[in-house]
């Protein structure tokens, strides 16, 4: 499922990153890669705040869909 | 021999605080060519040879972001003797996703882990050896914060430029190695062989910046593309994921040997504050008390405190040291004041031109006992029944209040008055007086018996454009220490959060509401305060925008219309406000669907930074790098602007000479001459005068300056400046007239900041332009339509007003999509 779906607070690990080349390029940069461990923090009117490889990442909605746990 | 070490890591990472301790107050600040992106290098402490260059932060050395372009095309082109490559400690794992890059371009790189305390506090272990002989290059400990283990990082980073070379101790799985070697021999043979290894990974990725430059014929490329799918068919991935996944896998087998973690699993401190600040129902709330102290601070009381400190006292008449005195001052100088009103009242009412001459402080012959008794006389000779109609006029607005006196109140204030020497007190007499800066300057003209135009010049042009510039200063120096802290401490980036999905919905990102809070006071820190939002884009939009919001300065323009026209109606200061948000609401939403803005906007990702105090040091620098760059960088315009503006108010043709121009004679001035021949284009907003044309070019110099301006031009003659100003309106022209003022082009000063931030001239100019047009359709709009409720409309002007709504309607609601795409801005950097 969808990254933006993960409930708050639990561990979940990256499956795939989708979306354009260039988005998805970024995505990985950042540290979302397949196989990385991520942990929704908080979401706010769907934009959410995610623990990837010790650090806090916002990400917005439109983001968090294409990247599959 | 000179040394070029670039400092190069991840945003937030520490970097501008090693930077800064490198280098003191050895810096240079400008920009990269061509970009806004800000450019900074220093000479090291002790070693006048060795410059330092701080990098943008960045995650990689893709060619997807603006910052990432700059800072690989340094790399590869400047070829710096060393990079300094600063890590965070406690994020060991993304900030080594950048080294693994770094040290294949075949520059000696030395990585020094910063916030080496924080991780030791946490209990945790780097094994920086291990670390070191893993990366193949020499690692340091740091605390760019705590300020330990810095000289020996600069030694480290000398010592490798001028002794060692780095070479990358990691290799991809044996299909990509394979294709890379491949490249190496068929495209990159020619380079020196410690760079080879960089481009040719580079070109394994597709990297189409790095294939352009290094010019690869066709057969070339389709020769090594055969390698490629070779490698993306075994690995069923694309090149790029390739890449970045092993680099990925290889940390990861690098922290396993290095790097303990103490706690595994558990929320860290800045989780747990981003819990709350964040939390879908605190988030707002926090952030309305946040913004409340900054405002209240920075704009109603401190800051305000300091504008009129620097625009009333030092540029002004003067001021009391520490506010002592001032208080007195005021008491004494208000009940002479009134006094003085009564006075005046019964003197014009009785027609007493002997007592008025006598009681003139101006008039050479002037003398206080004959002034007291002339009173005294004239009070005498006053009935306690008798009355005198007065109208009082408030200095700002030039409001007008009617009052009536008895003769026993002119009996009190000739006491009073005489009291006083039938002399206004003398600020300077009460407490600690400092006289500001003209009047000090003038008695200066004065002692050399300077000429009058030159004495204009000095005072009217230069100082008032300088006190102009620095007038500002203080406010914005405030503000500036608010916006540093919240940037360091880590907050800011949250605002971008919290705030994004309602600001993204017109054009605009979560940080613009920032410039436009702070732009209700003034529009000049409204803009610089700008400079925190990263998007290009979002921050041109916002530059544009913020001055829609009524600025301090308008209040008395807007208090003026309201009393002059509606007769003090209480929703004319209301709608003006209103007015503004409904404009930038609507820009926004234009704007963002033009193809100026189009193309790149960015999908929100960003990292936010952990929370930690900020070190004093680094707030006040940051609070004077941005000071300092609006004295400099804007400082120019508002000053030539100002002169200028004088210069065609106080000359002009009378009595068919050329000559300088008393107050009074500003009809005659080449502003009015200006005003004459542009008034036709006001004639469709419904105030086609002269008047009204030139106080809206001196509302340039400063907003406030437009009351000034009409007072004077429609002062004298009969009746007051309000009734004068009443029978040149109506209220459909008076209220077009406020629209177009508030919406049109900013004061000078606010202009100066925009072509600051902007830093390009043909954006300075699009936004200067917007902004006049915007309000020249505005104010077109109201007038027409406004004059069919007064019977006056004409058809022509509705049919045009009806236009300009559908097609305004139109462009508000047609269809757009957000792209998805992350930039393609940075495609314009070579």
């Amino acid at each position: 499922m969808p990254l933006s779906f993960a409930t708050e607070g639990e561990e979940n690990i990256i499956k795939q990153v989708g979306g354009k080349a260039e988005v998805r390029a970024h995505l990985e940069n950042l540290g979302f890669v397949a196989g990385a461990a991520v942990k929704v923090i908080t979401s706010m009117g769907g934009n959410i705040i995610v623990n990837i490889k010790d650090s806090r990442v916002a990400i917005s909605r439109e983001m968090a869909a294409k990247i599959m746990i | 021999m000179k040394i070029k070490i670039a400092l190069a890591g991840n945003p937030n990472c520490g970097k501008t605080t090693l930077f800064n301790a490198l280098t003191g107050s050895n810096q240079f600040v400008g920009n990269w060519p061509g970009v806004t992106v800000e450019k900074k290098e220093g000479k090291l402490k002790k070693h006048d040879d060795v410059v330092i260059t701080d990098l943008p932060g960045i995650y990689s050395l893709s060619p997807y972001t603006l910052e990432e372009v700059v800072a690989r095309n340094y790399l590869i082109q400047e070829r710096p003797e060393a990079i300094l490559n600063i890590i965070d400690g406690t994020n060991l794992e993304r900030n080594l996703y950048l080294t693994t890059q770094l040290v294949e371009l075949g520059i000696p790189v030395v990585v020094a882990v910063n916030m080496m305390d924080v991780v030791n506090k946490n209990g945790d272990k780097i094994d920086t050896n291990a670390l070191g002989k893993a990366l193949g290059c020499k690692v340091v400990e740091i605390s760019a914060l705590k300020g330990t283990g810095i000289e020996e990082a600069a030694e480290a980073a000398i010592h490798a430029a001028q002794n060692t070379k780095t070479i990358p101790q990691h290799s991809f799985s044996g299909v990509v190695e394979h294709a890379i070697a491949h490249i190496e021999e068929v495209a990159v043979h020619t380079l020196p062989e410690e760079q080879q290894r960089f481009f040719a990974i580079k070109i394994f990725e597709r990297d189409e910046k790095i294939i352009e430059q290094l010019g690869l014929t066709q057969d070339n490329r389709k020769h090594i593309e055969t390698d490629i799918e070779a490698a993306e068919k075994e690995l069923d991935d694309d090149a790029e994921s390739i890449i970045t996944n092993e680099r990925y896998v290889y940390i990861a087998s690098i922290i396993k040997q290095c790097y303990k973690k103490k706690n595994n699993g558990g929320l860290t401190v800045s989780d747990k504050i981003d819990k709350v600040v964040t939390n879908r129902i605190l988030a707002l709330p926090i952030f309305a008390v946040v913004m409340f102290i900054v405002y209240y601070i920075s704009v109603t009381t401190v800051g305000t405190v300091a504008t009129d400190w620097a625009n009333d006292g030092v540029f002004g008449d003067g001021w009391h040291l520490f506010g002592i005195g001032a208080g007195e001052y005021e008491d004494v100088s208000g009940e002479f004041g009134d006094a003085a009103n009564v006075i005046d009242a019964f003197v014009t009412a009785e027609g007493a031109d002997d007592v008025a001459d006598a009681i003139d402080t101006e008039s050479d012959t002037f003398d206080a006992s004959a002034a007291a008794s002339a009173l005294d006389t004239f009070a005498a000779s006053v009935s306690d029944d008798a009355t005198a109609d007065y109208t009082l006029v408030d200095e700002e607005t030039l409001a007008e209040e009617d009052v009536t006196y008895t003769g026993a109140e002119l009996k009190e204030a000739v006491a009073t008055y005489t009291s006083y020497g039938c002399e206004e007190p003398d600020p300077a007499d009460y407490g600690v007086w400092v006289p500001g800066l003209p009047g000090i300057i003038e008695s200066g003209l004065d002692a050399v018996n300077c000429a009058d135009w030159l004495k204009g010049l000095i005072l009217d042009g230069i100082v008032a454009g300088v006190g102009a510039v620095l007038g500002f200063v203080p406010q914005m120096l405030v503000l500036f220490i608010f916006l540093a802290f919240l940037e360091s401490c880590g907050y800011m980036a949250r605002i971008a959060f919290v705030m994004d999905r309602i600001f993204r919905k017109f054009g605009l990102s979560g940080k613009s509401f920032i410039p436009i809070l702070i732009g209700t006071g003034c529009g000049v820190p409204g803009i610089m305060a700008s400079r925190t939002i990263e998007n290009e884009r979002d921050r041109r939009m916002t530059i544009m925008t913020t001055t829609f919001i009524p600025c301090g300065a308008k209040l008395p323009f807007i208090a003026m219309i309201a009393g002059a026209i509606f007769g003090g109606a209480p929703w004319v200061a209301p709608s003006a406000y209103f007015l503004g948000i409904v404009a930038i609401i609507c820009s926004g939403i234009i704007l963002k669907k033009t193809k100026m803005f189009a193309g790149d906007p960015a999908p929100f990702v960003m990292e936010l930074p952990a929370y930690h105090w900020p070190t004093v040091s680094n707030v006040l620098r940051s609070m004077w790098e941005r000071g300092w760059s609006f004295i400099k960088k804007a400082g120019t315009i508002i000053l030539l602007s100002t002169i200028i503006v004088w210069f065609t108010t106080y000359f002009g043709v009378v009595d068919g000479a050329f000559r300088m121009l008393t107050e009074d004679e500003i009809s005659n001035s080449i502003l009015a001459t200006i005003g004459n021949a542009i008034a036709w284009i006001f004639a469709p907003l419904g105030w086609g005068n002269w008047q009204a044309a030139v106080a809206s070019i001196t509302g340039l110099v400063a907003k406030e300056n437009i009351v000034g301006t009409l007072g004077i031009l429609y002062g004298g003659g009969d009746g007051t400046v309000y009734s004068n100003m009443a029978s040149h309106f109506t209220v459909v022209s008076g209220y077009a007239f406020l629209a177009f003022n508030l919406l049109c082009a900013p004061c000078f000063a606010a202009i100066g900041a925009i072509k600051r931030e902007m830093n390009n001239a043909k954006w300075t100019w699009f936004a200067i332009g917007y902004q006049c047009g915007f309000a020249y359709l505005v104010a077109f709009v109201i007038n027409q339509l406004g004059s069919i409720a007064l019977g006056t409309a004409n058809v022509f002007g509705i049919i045009v007003s009806i236009v300009l709504i559908v097609l305004f309607i139109f462009l508000l609601v047609r269809p757009y999509k957000e792209s998805t795409t992350l930039s393609n801005r940075a495609v314009k950097v070579k």
